[in-house]
């Protein structure tokens, strides 16, 4: 088991949720059961009293995840109920005080492949549920009533004149108006609040001739129903208005839902365990307190495996630190008592006490922190094409009608009603307001099936425009980790005995050369877990190695101490080539590879390992499917121009620019945008952050800095660059399906308004050819979540 | 076609009783999550040594 705690983030498994265990800070999203629970009588259960805690979870794929993790969760004693939304990305667990603690039951699905989160948001989703809980019932309500409506009203249109008695066609006036009545009083709620708000505001919105067309109609419909002899007329349009408002209510509530999918897929993304570090207290013991809570001069002790919480230096301990997410460096930096460790980096390999200097904004990460949003807030914005037009379309809208009004007044009051009712209707914006959010959010869910989460939709229309895309390399292009390239082995020894004596020891390690190995021994099918050897007098050498003296012998060797490391550690001067007699060369040097260890024991040199950065999978061919889209492609890398321009010669890059800081690549960025290209920028480490608020359109690759990801457009957790020049096709496929709503629209309009102002056009076509076309753009959208030919 | 005089009136009612059934499922979160019932048929029952102690939790945890 050795293999699974040290790959996941909070490498002593449990550790990081220990914080939890204070009552205070389970509180935060959990609460008293309140509900009458049937399992009350849980055996051994006391007055602890039983609690309900909402988690996020990530790792979930699909149904059958959410019964092994509940089925995970209930084995755990003291855990009474869980229940596992897969579409919501949650978990509700209900648990008793006295039989566990929540570092118990948080940690058990880790060895699953899940992480649990505590939800944030614990508490508001009770706000979101009521709001979306009403909406749903206005949409039933106004689907249900709809259709009695119109079988009220139906005798009306397959009647001639005269044909019905007066009596029972006021009957059935009178029920169809009892059952618009909650139509318009309930369902339409949030048209009136949005209107009357708008006027309030001296605005003009969407939702104001809606709002007035309802009205008016309602109106003209109710006199007529109890004054059939009145000036407002004899016609009654309750089922058009019925059926209008559903149609309405229909393409809001789909928005509404697409929306919460895919947003809701990302709060968990952006989720991280609150920092806690172990701080010295005044008794000068260490306990764990809330990264928060850290002020200079606090010493604190970091565990292996954990990020340093603070800017400070080093009073005791030597460690290495990995500040990849800062610098971009792959490789671990050794640190020892007297230097200085960043906050956010990562330690690596053994305990050390830090005196905190600097905390909170003044430390680096938070400065990068404070450049990313400042670069997000000039980042250039387009503004909504619809959103242009339609003001000044509804006042042409509201102009029209009151217009129209007033013109057949003099000949024919009750026509005027109509007609301006007409107009209203006719012209509701419903598909202008529907071309783009539509399409947008259709596009937003094919592209989430495929891995790719899109966080801001208005994106899609700037990256159909993008002309260059510009690559980071550590992390986006290549693989976060290193992996086992080769290995040379000495004449007498198996590769399978070898990686199985060095999973045993580099399971002691942290080191990402030691993950490697454990990583490549479990790959080749080897479990370290009853198959390694134990080790013990384990010693750590930051910068040189790691041994250890092996303790049951294994299959050909007797015990003894196994070295790993650098050459100078295992003692081996001449480092072998594959071309040396007597070597038993199981692989050669490639270009990619970054760092070679030395596996040796008492008889001498056993091994080399070769490790590299590997490429992503989907690379090379995604930089060609680029190209063919006519987009040019190009890497900044922090890294060393001579790695840099390995990696780029791998993917057909010829672009290429290396030793980049944050500020070099903003620079860059800016100056391509000067030259008037619009950049997609690909990244995923924190530094990349600034220049993914800057550029037109930005992405985020993989288990990227949460921060970075809160500032790009896309996110693709699962990494696929494969996916990229499909998204980039889809997004240009989103552009052209909104372009021909609105030229529908415009068109519908065009016609339409003529006609309803001349009078022609009957309420209820109007009504029914409003749901037609938001119909007919809702289908034009809905065939972007097909897959396009040739994908 | 006298008997519409009753009908109809009554069919009113019965709308409105509809809608307060209606109401009544909203509130009680019928119409919570949609896709788990649906997959319920694919559950294996497997009893586990909590699920000894608590009679019933197999189902319980789909709820």
């Amino acid at each position: 088991m050795a293999a699974a705690p040290l790959d996941a983030p909070a490498a002593a498994s449990g550790n990081r949720f220990t914080v939890f265990d204070d009552p205070e800070e389970w509180a935060v999203f959990s609460q008293p059961c309140s509900q009458p629970c049937s399992q009350t009588t849980l055996a051994g259960a006391g007055t602890g009293g039983l609690w309900e805690s909402q988690v996020l979870v990530q790792g979930m794929h699909c149904a059958a995840c959410a019964l092994t993790l509940e089925r995970t969760l209930l084995a755990v004693t003291g855990v009474v109920t869980a229940r596992v939304s897969v579409a919501g990305q949650r978990a509700s667990v209900i648990w008793s005080a006295d039989l566990t603690r929540p570092s118990k039951w948080m940690a058990a699905p880790q060895a699953a492949g899940y992480v649990l989160l505590p939800a944030p948001d614990a508490f508001t989703p009770q706000e979101g549920r009521r709001e979306a809980r009403l909406a749903l019932w206005r949409w039933l309500v106004a689907g249900f009533c709809m259709m009695q409506v119109m079988m009220y009203a139906f005798p009306a249109y397959i009647t001639r004149p005269g044909d019905i008695s007066p009596d029972i066609q006021s009957l059935l006036r009178w029920a169809s108006w009892v059952l618009t009545l909650p139509v318009v009083l309930f369902s339409c709620g949030p048209f009136f609040q949005n209107a009357l708000r708008d006027l309030r505001q001296r605005r003009i919105g969407m939702d104001l001739p809606v709002a007035l067309g309802i009205a008016i109609t309602f109106m003209v419909s109710t006199a007529a129903t109890f004054e059939p002899q009145g000036w407002w007329g004899q016609e009654v349009y309750f089922d058009s208005l019925a059926m209008f408002v559903f149609f309405l209510l229909t393409g809001r509530w789909l928005e509404q839902g697409l929306r919460q999918r895919t947003a809701g897929a990302l709060g968990s993304l952006m989720q991280r365990l609150p920092d806690s570090v172990e701080r010295q207290s005044a008794s000068g013991t260490f306990e764990r307190v809330a990264a928060r809570r850290l002020v200079p001069g606090d010493l604190i002790r970091v565990l292996p495996g954990e990020a340093f919480p603070a800017d400070g230096q080093i009073v005791e301990g030597e460690t290495l630190a990995d500040e990849a997410l800062l610098t971009g460096e792959s490789r671990p930096v050794p640190r020892a008592a007297g230097a200085s460790v960043m906050a956010g980096s990562h330690n690596l390999s053994a305990p050390v006490q830090v005196r905190v200097q600097c905390t909170g904004r003044a430390t680096r990460y938070a400065q990068i922190v404070a450049l990313m949003e400042q670069a997000s807030l000039d980042k250039p914005r387009l503004a909504l094409l619809a959103d242009r037009i339609a003001r000044p379309f509804l006042w042409f809208v509201l102009v029209a009608a009151s217009g129209a009004a007033a013109f057949w007044w003099q000949t024919d009051p009750s026509r005027a009603l109509m007609a301006a009712v007409a107009v209203l209707v006719v012209t509701c914006p419903c598909a202008l307001s529907l071309a783009t959010p539509t399409a947008m959010l259709t596009s937003a869910g094919w592209l989430a099936r495929r891995g790719v989460l899109v966080r801001r939709l208005q994106a899609l229309e700037s990256l159909a425009h993008i002309d260059t895309v510009v690559f980071d390399k550590t992390g986006t292009l290549t693989e976060a980790r290193m992996a086992l390239a080769s290995v040379t082995l000495r004449s007498g020894v198996t590769r399978a005995d070898v990686l199985q004596r060095v999973s045993g020891l580099a399971a002691h390690s942290l080191h990402p050369v030691s993950r490697a190995l454990v990583r490549a021994a479990a790959g080749d099918g080897l479990s370290p877990s009853w198959a390694a050897p134990e080790f013990t007098d384990v010693l750590e050498i930051p910068g040189s190695g790691i041994q250890g003296q092996q303790a049951a012998p294994s299959v050909a060797r007797s015990g003894g101490l196994l070295r790993l490391g650098s050459a100078r550690f295992c003692g081996v001067e001449q480092p072998p080539h594959g071309s040396t007699a007597g070597m038993a060369a199981d692989g050669k040097e490639t270009p990619e590879t970054v760092m070679q260890v030395y596996l040796a024991d008492d008889s001498g040199w056993l091994a080399r390992f070769d490790l590299e950065e590997r490429i992503r999978a989907g690379g090379p061919a995604a930089v060609v499917a680029l190209r063919a889209a006519g987009v040019a492609v190009q890497m900044l890398s922090g890294d060393r121009l001579a790695s840099a321009r390995r990696v780029a010669g791998r993917l057909g890059i010829t672009q290429v620019q290396g030793d980049c800081t944050p500020q070099d690549k903003l620079a860059h960025l800016q100056a391509l945008q000067n030259k008037g290209h619009r950049v997609l920028m690909v990244g995923d480490g924190l530094n990349d952050g600034p220049v993914l608020a800057r550029a037109d359109v930005s992405v985020a690759i993989g288990d990227a800095a949460p921060l970075a990801q809160a500032h790009s457009d896309f996110v693709m957790p699962g990494g696929q660059l494969g996916m990229l020049p499909a998204l980039l096709l889809q997004a240009r496929r989103t552009m052209r399906v909104v372009r021909q709503n609105l030229w529908w629209a415009a068109g519908y309009n065009a016609v339409c308004v003529p006609l309803a102002l001349t009078g022609t056009l009957p309420a209820w076509l109007a009504g029914l050819g409003m749901a037609l076309s938001s119909l007919l753009v809702l289908g034009n959208a809905a065939r972007l979540a097909r897959a396009p030919r040739g994908l | 076609m006298d008997i519409l005089f009753l009908l109809v009136p009554v069919s009113v009612l019965l709308a409105l009783a509809v809608m307060g059934v209606l109401a009544w499922a909203v509130a009680s979160g019928q119409f919570e999550d949609m896709e788990s019932e649906g997959q319920r048929i694919l559950e294996v029952e497997v009893s586990t040594s909590a699920d000894a102690a608590v009679p019933g939790t197999g189902g319980e945890s789909k709820a």
